[in-house]
């Protein structure tokens, strides 16, 4: 990327950027000259100490000036203060103590001072006018193209407008098995199986491919393949990260609203509107229905409240005495970036310290968009019912019950330990125990010594671990045994008796929980903290205090009263979402059309997603990602038909073989669309290719995030103690499910997915990272899960099946979409013929034993290997 | 605008990106092979020149080719250990004077430093080596080599909790998400080992978060990641095939492997990450040999692993983690990160210090000790700081505080002229108040003995040029370091 800018910049508008760069600053060379001298002998006194109130900063606070007027009259240097006491004139010369500065500084500033220009507002505004992205977009018209025959619909016209521009030609068609395996893991990132193919392979009508593109977006897995690109962009993730990690019990319920949004395919503009401020916009006053089931209106106000739980489950700092102050100013600076990359497509991070220097974002719009989210406070929303929560009442005295089960069980082992401390002292010397009853952090280091022994031996009784319950349940007599064993059939009992699920068979969340999400409620009008400008970013260097407001030169078109009366200061999100999600918006659909281009092409029309800003790069189609942009906002930003409008058209369905060296040559990139990308596929469609094709996967959707077991080296690579910990799903069927499921902590990534380049969430994600890695080829040669895998493949091939060779047929179009050809069948029976040994060591094979009694265990074992080949294979993690 | 100038320069950059994309350690060779095949890209350019991880030539001259990076976490002590404070001695047991009082606004974690009482050291200082140099007993061993340490009694950051701490000794930025300085260094310099990862970290016992955190690639490519090598278990993850799969099979499988990835990319010349694909097939195997040779410590001579200390209490782990810091500079890795974990001393700083500088001192003097026989401190560059150090000041009863505000690193080797200090801090070790060096000094000053201009080395991410330093540092140190 740095490159692709780089080179941008030097070799192909090297001379427009740099006028661009002095516009954008707005400043004249003598402007900027002149504040450096002022900050470098000023600032000390008149900068945030702004002494007798003059801050000589910026050029608003010298109009400004302080207790003796303005310090500047813009074209008039001789009558203005600044100039007068540099070159004392007057009684007041500063700098003080005779430490002047040059004449060719003060010249400088005299320059400076009459130069009007520099000193009219800067009309950020206007100069945005120039670049693309802030323009809204306006429909262009379709190309006349030569080759009309090529057209399949108006994308194709565009696309091959430009190669005809860069004297390139599209790339043949990919043949019906390509495509249909390209479909497949697109829509739904899982591979098809050889029925699919067949099916596909079959039906020769011209509208084959249109069925199954429909068929396939009706599939519900669809939205587990989209949400999870979703869920990138916003840096989604179970836990908070940092030092505690601490884990969000809620946040999956924010990921299944992503998945449900996908499926239904929720317009764009209603989803964005959900996320921002989906409590604002559909505020929930049908309590009353005092009734069981939700009324179909209040589960949609309750979806749409779950969209914001998109802020509260972002990166937490958490740690001991951190600064409440700097928690919250974490918090919303998050909010405000995420808002900014996610929706805008803006890098926002810039104006926190100080104007954006590249895009229309003065540091002001930015601690003003801190504004809007400030008023905001995460909290709990019920799921349920008012009747369902009051039935939940009814059965809290067993939860009661419980815990005085539990603090009996606490008493006896209080009780019990007493003695047996009490007994182990006995065996040990008088000084030693009065060593040891000193308070540890009393002790002089030679009474530490002296108890050092007993001090131990208690220790190790009194250890949490499983060796110190042994220990201790050794030292218990007989009684206590006997006590011990009752109270803890109580307490299982106890908690065992505490309902699981609600009057409607509804799963509570965990332990007598009510069903809640978390998403984002409003803080009390008087206790909203104030949000000002900090002085590059530094929360000790508070300038203006500012106020809930949209960019001021992006949105300086909107009439902002025209959509909210400011007296409702206190829904402010709602007007930032209703701004956003304006059909004239001109980033909102450009940036999501391009993201839903990049996530079919491995490209998007604009290489930087998250970048529409200067700083990013110019979108190689200009006019079709207008043109789709218009059309996205006319389909009623249905996400679902630009699929089916993408798919169809013939630059989706080119080969993505290189049919033309020289092409290679001049667009290496594939800037300009001459073939399809070629693509390799990500960690969670790795994982339930794997499956799927092993016949393991269990498709079951959403639900509390679930953790397959680790490695015991994985294990070892997390920290050691207590909520650490990997709690693995008791459910073994739970070991199975696609990897969108699979709990994503931000302080540690499932190792496979971390070898495969997810994320790792702490800001938005648009684009993942493609590496090719030794760490990956390690888990698919030598991870056991891999080794597991291929052994539940080898069982599914044996299973009516009994020659290797049909083995071999069935398991390559398993794996890999297609039949071996000749040549391949032939090396893999002469493969399956190498791995087959006489001797077999049966205890290490036990899961293939049951497999197909008819079949030698020696060629179950070769046949897995084959099998562990076939996941190797560069086919098989690629999609043409 | 000529666009055939233009061309050039999108295939190199492409071409680049792929590769900086591809295969961890492809090593020269399978590059070569790599480009031959390689017909529609065939160039005139140097072939190594394009290999992410090939050894690159530096901006300047450098003095040191390796670092050794010996991390004290958790925090420890500068009045314990490289910084003599007699004046607190002199006062120990008095609340900090009002001149020294905080600003509002600026914190510790736990005490209120303006209340809090001054604590002497409990530990005597020696002057060492011909230069005098002051250091504590707890490092008596390393004091033998007095002559060779520069010590910066100076560093400062603001930073007083672990996390964002961490992230700024080791990543040059408080949040998450940030290159270690190890990963900056890979991507400048490449690496000089075919069969060994070039970034490596070890720590003692098991890895937790803040050890992580030492040797991510944040926003650079993963390629330059760091790669834990783990003291127990397998040294790098999934290193070894399962019990079922032996080396045999492994080798019948892999050459049918690569027989077909092979035959899938002949058609697919142009997409380099498949040819990548198939040499980290054979990279991964080699360094199923060469990791465990690396780890294997019983090949050296039994002096030399006594003199780490292995194989006796406390030093065993450490004096392991310090031997096996000297093998991988031996075979060319380039940047090595040991971690020492455990310095937090809240609640009894002594006890906590002694425990630990028992666990250390020995094996650190011996790898100096080890690596000048060698000939290899000359270009190795050794480094030993913490995220902060500790306050003057009691928390509790014999307890120090976290403090950022003032403390102390030591360098060796790398052309380092030893037997100097640097910097100081006030009268009570408080607040670093001459030639102070901030975090980002350390890195600018570690970047440019290894000849990198740390204002040069950049990658572009989200919106900017981003550097290690971020907007600071200065490497005037540098050229103090090196003079004699």
């Amino acid at each position: 990327m740095r490159h692709l800018t780089i080179f941008k910049f030097i070799f192909l508008i090297s001379f427009l950027t740099l006028v661009i760069e002095i516009t954008a600053e707005g400043q004249s060379q003598t402007a900027v000259e002149a504040k450096s001298i002022l900050v470098k002998h000023c600032s000390m006194c008149h900068g945030s100490n702004q002494s007798s109130g003059l801050d000589l900063r910026e050029s608003q606070t010298l109009l400004k000036g302080g207790l003796r007027g303005p310090a500047v009259i813009p074209g008039k240097s001789s009558e203005s203060l600044l100039f007068q006491v540099l070159t004392g004139v007057g009684k007041l010369k500063m700098p003080p103590n005779n430490q002047l500065l040059s004449p060719n500084e003060i010249e400088t500033i005299r320059l400076w001072i009459d130069e009007e220009s520099s000193w009219k507002e800067p009309s950020l505004a206007k100069k945005e006018k120039l670049w693309w992205a802030f323009r809204k977009p306006l429909r262009p018209k379709v190309p006349n193209v030569n080759n009309s025959s090529w057209i399949k619909n108006p994308i194709d016209a565009f696309v091959l407008a430009r190669l005809t521009e860069k004297k390139l030609t599209p790339a043949p068609p990919a043949n019906k098995q390509t495509l249909v395996r390209r479909a497949y893991f697109d829509l739904l990132g899982l591979p098809p199986t050889p029925e699919q193919v067949e099916q596909f392979l079959l039906d020769t009508s011209p509208h084959a491919f249109s069925r199954l593109i429909d068929k396939l977006l009706k599939s519900p897995h669809y939205g587990e393949r989209w949400g999870r690109h979703w869920l990138d962009v916003v840096r989604y993730a179970d836990t908070g990260g940092f030092e505690t990690d601490m884990y969000f019990r809620n946040a999956w319920r924010y990921r299944d609203y992503v998945v449900k949004s996908f499926n239904d395919d929720k317009p764009y503009d209603r989803f964005l509107q959900e996320q921002i401020a989906g409590d604002e916009l559909w505020p929930d006053n049908l309590d009353l229905e005092n009734i069981y089931t939700l009324s179909q209106k209040k589960l949609e106000h309750l979806e749409a409240k779950i969209g914001t739980g998109l802020y509260t489950l972002g990166p937490e700092v958490h740690e001991s005495n951190m600064d409440s102050e700097k928690l919250l100013n974490e918090k919303l600076t998050d909010a405000v970036d995420i808002t900014g990359a996610a929706f805008m497509g803006l890098t926002m991070g810039c104006a926190r310290c100080h104007d954006h220097k590249f895009d229309p974002l003065s540091q002001r719009d930015y601690y003003s968009l801190q504004a809007i989210f400030a008023e905001s406070k995460e909290v709990l929303t019920p799921l349920s019912a008012g009747m369902a929560i009051a039935d939940h009442k009814q059965f809290y005295p067993l939860v009661i019950a419980a815990d005085e089960v539990r603090k009996s069980f606490r008493a006896f082992e209080k009780k019990a330990q007493e003695r047996i401390i009490k007994l182990k002292k006995k065996e040990f010397p008088f000084d030693v125990v009065t060593a040891y009853e000193i308070p540890e952090e009393k002790q002089t280091p030679s009474q530490q010594a002296l108890a050092k022994p007993l001090k131990i031996l208690i220790d190790s009784i009194l250890a949490k671990t499983p060796e110190g319950q042994e220990k201790f349940n050794k030292e218990l007599s007989i009684e206590e045994k006997r006590e011990k064993q009752k109270l803890l059939v109580a307490l299982g009992k106890a908690i065992l008796e505490i309902p699981e699920k609600d009057a409607q068979g509804k799963n509570f969340d965990g332990i007598m929980e009510v069903r809640t999400a978390s998403v984002l409620g409003h803080i009390d009008p008087e206790l909203i903290p104030k949000i000002y400008v900090l002085n590059r970013g530094d929360l000790g260097k508070q300038n203006q205090l500012v106020h809930p407001s949209l960019p001021k030169a992006l949105a300086q078109d909107i009439e902002l009263n025209e959509i909210l009366p400011k007296s409702s200061h206190r829904r402010s999100r709602k007007r930032l979402a209703l701004w956003l999600s304006r059909t004239d918006h001109p980033l909102t659909s450009r940036v999501m059309i391009n993201r839903i281009w990049l996530w079919h092409f491995g490209r998007g029309i604009v290489g930087t997603p998250n970048d529409f800003g200067r700083k990013g790069e110019r979108p190689s189609h200009e006019k079709l990602l207008n043109w789709l942009a218009t059309e996205f906002v006319s389909s009623g930003w249905s996400i679902k038909s630009m699929h089916r409008m993408i798919m169809l058209s013939n630059t989706y369905q080119m080969s993505s073989q290189v049919f033309e060296p020289l092409y290679a040559k001049i667009d290496p990139e594939n800037r300009y669309l001459w073939r399809m990308n070629r693509r390799r596929l990500e960690g969670e469609a790795l994982w339930d290719s794997m499956h799927s094709v092993a016949g393991t996967l269990n498709l079951n959707m959403g639900g509390r995030a679930v953790t397959p077991p680790l490695s015991p080296d994985e294990f070892s690579a997390l920290s050691g103690n207590g909520p650490y910990k990997w709690h693995v799903s008791s459910d073994l069927a739970d070991h199975r499910r696609r990897g969108i499921y699979i709990l994503v902590r931000r302080n540690f990534t499932y190792p496979m997915f971390e070898a495969f380049d997810n994320p790792d969430n702490s800001v938005s994600c648009p684009k993942r990272e493609v590496t090719t890695v030794t760490p990956q080829v390690l888990w698919f040669m030598n991870h056991q899960q891999s080794l597991n895998q291929a052994q539940e493949f080898a069982k599914r091939l044996l299973k009516g099946n009994n020659t290797p060779s049909k083995w071999i047929e069935k398991g390559w179009y398993l794996a890999l979409g297609r039949l071996p050809t000749k040549q391949e069948k032939n090396e893999s029976l002469l493969l399956l013929q190498a791995f087959e040994k006489k001797e077999i060591k049966a205890e290490n094979w036990l899961n293939l034993a049951s497999a197909n009694n008819s079949i030698p265990l020696s060629k179950a074992v070769a046949l897995t290997k084959f099998c562990l080949s076939l996941f190797n294979l560069s086919e098989f993690m690629y999609v043409d | 605008m000529s666009f055939t100038g233009c061309n050039n320069h999108i295939e190199v950059h492409s071409r680049r990106e792929f590769l900086e994309k591809s295969g961890f350690g492809l090593g020269a060779m399978a590059l070569a092979h790599l480009l031959d095949k390689d017909k529609i890209f065939a160039q005139k350019r140097s072939i190594a020149s394009l290999n992410p991880l090939t050894a690159k030539v530096s901006h300047f001259p450098a003095k040191a080719k390796s670092i050794i990076y010996l991390f004290m976490q958790g925090g420890p002590s500068q009045v314990d250990t490289f910084d003599p404070k007699p004046m607190l001695a002199k006062y120990d047991g008095h609340p900090l004077p009002p001149s020294m009082h905080l600003e509002k606004g600026i914190n510790l974690q736990n005490i209120q430093a303006n209340r809090a009482k001054l604590m002497q050291s409990p530990f005597s200082f020696s002057r060492y080596g011909k230069s005098g140099l002051a250091i504590s007993e707890l490092f008596h061993k390393l004091g033998n080599h007095a002559d060779d340490l520069a010590v910066i009694r100076s560093c400062y950051h603001d930073l007083f909790i672990h996390g964002p701490a961490l992230n700024m000794m080791y990543s040059g930025s408080n949040l998450n998400g940030h290159p270690s300085i190890g990963s900056w260094v890979l991507y400048g310099l490449g690496s000089e080992t075919d069969n060994l990862p070039a970034f490596m970290a070890m720590t003692e016992g098991i890895v937790g978060t803040r050890s992580r955190k030492s040797f991510r690639s944040g926003f650079l490519p993963a390629i330059y990641q760091g790669t834990l090598l783990r003291s127990e278990g397998s040294p790098i993850m999934n290193l070894s095939p399962p019990v079922q799969i032996d080396q045999n099979d492994q080798r019948v499988l892999l050459n049918q492997v690569n027989q077909w990835n092979q035959r899938h990319m002949d058609t697919r010349q142009d997409d380099t990450r498949l040819a990548a694909r198939i040499s980290n097939y054979e990279l991964a195997f080699r360094m199923q040999t060469a990791a465990p040779e690396l780890m294997d410590i019983s090949r050296e001579p039994r002096h030399v692993r006594r003199s780490y200390g292995i194989g006796e209490n406390p030093t065993d782990e450490f004096g392991r983690m310090c031997l096996l810091g000297r093998r991988m500079v031996e075979r060319g890795v380039r940047f090595v990160q040991l971690i020492s974990t455990d310095w937090d001393g809240h609640a009894e700083c002594e006890t906590n210090h002694r425990t630990n500088g028992a666990k250390v001192d020995k094996p650190i003097a011996a790898l100096l000790s080890d690596l000048k026989q060698r000939g290899l401190l000359e270009s190795t560059l050794v480094v030993s700081v913490g995220e902060f150090g500790r306050t003057p000041m009691v928390q509790g009863v014999r307890g120090r505080d976290h403090h950022p505000y003032g403390f102390s690193a030591w360098m060796a080797g790398g052309g380092i002229q030893g037997g100097k200090v640097i910097g100081s801090t006030d009268d009570i070790g408080f607040h670093s108040v001459e030639d102070k060096v901030h975090a980002h000094d350390l890195h600018a000053t570690m970047l440019t003995l290894l000849g990198l201009d740390h204002e040069k080395l950049t990658y572009f991410y989200q919106g900017r040029d981003r550097r290690l330093t971020d907007v600071g540092g200065n490497n005037n140190l540098a050229e103090r370091l090196i003079r004699a």
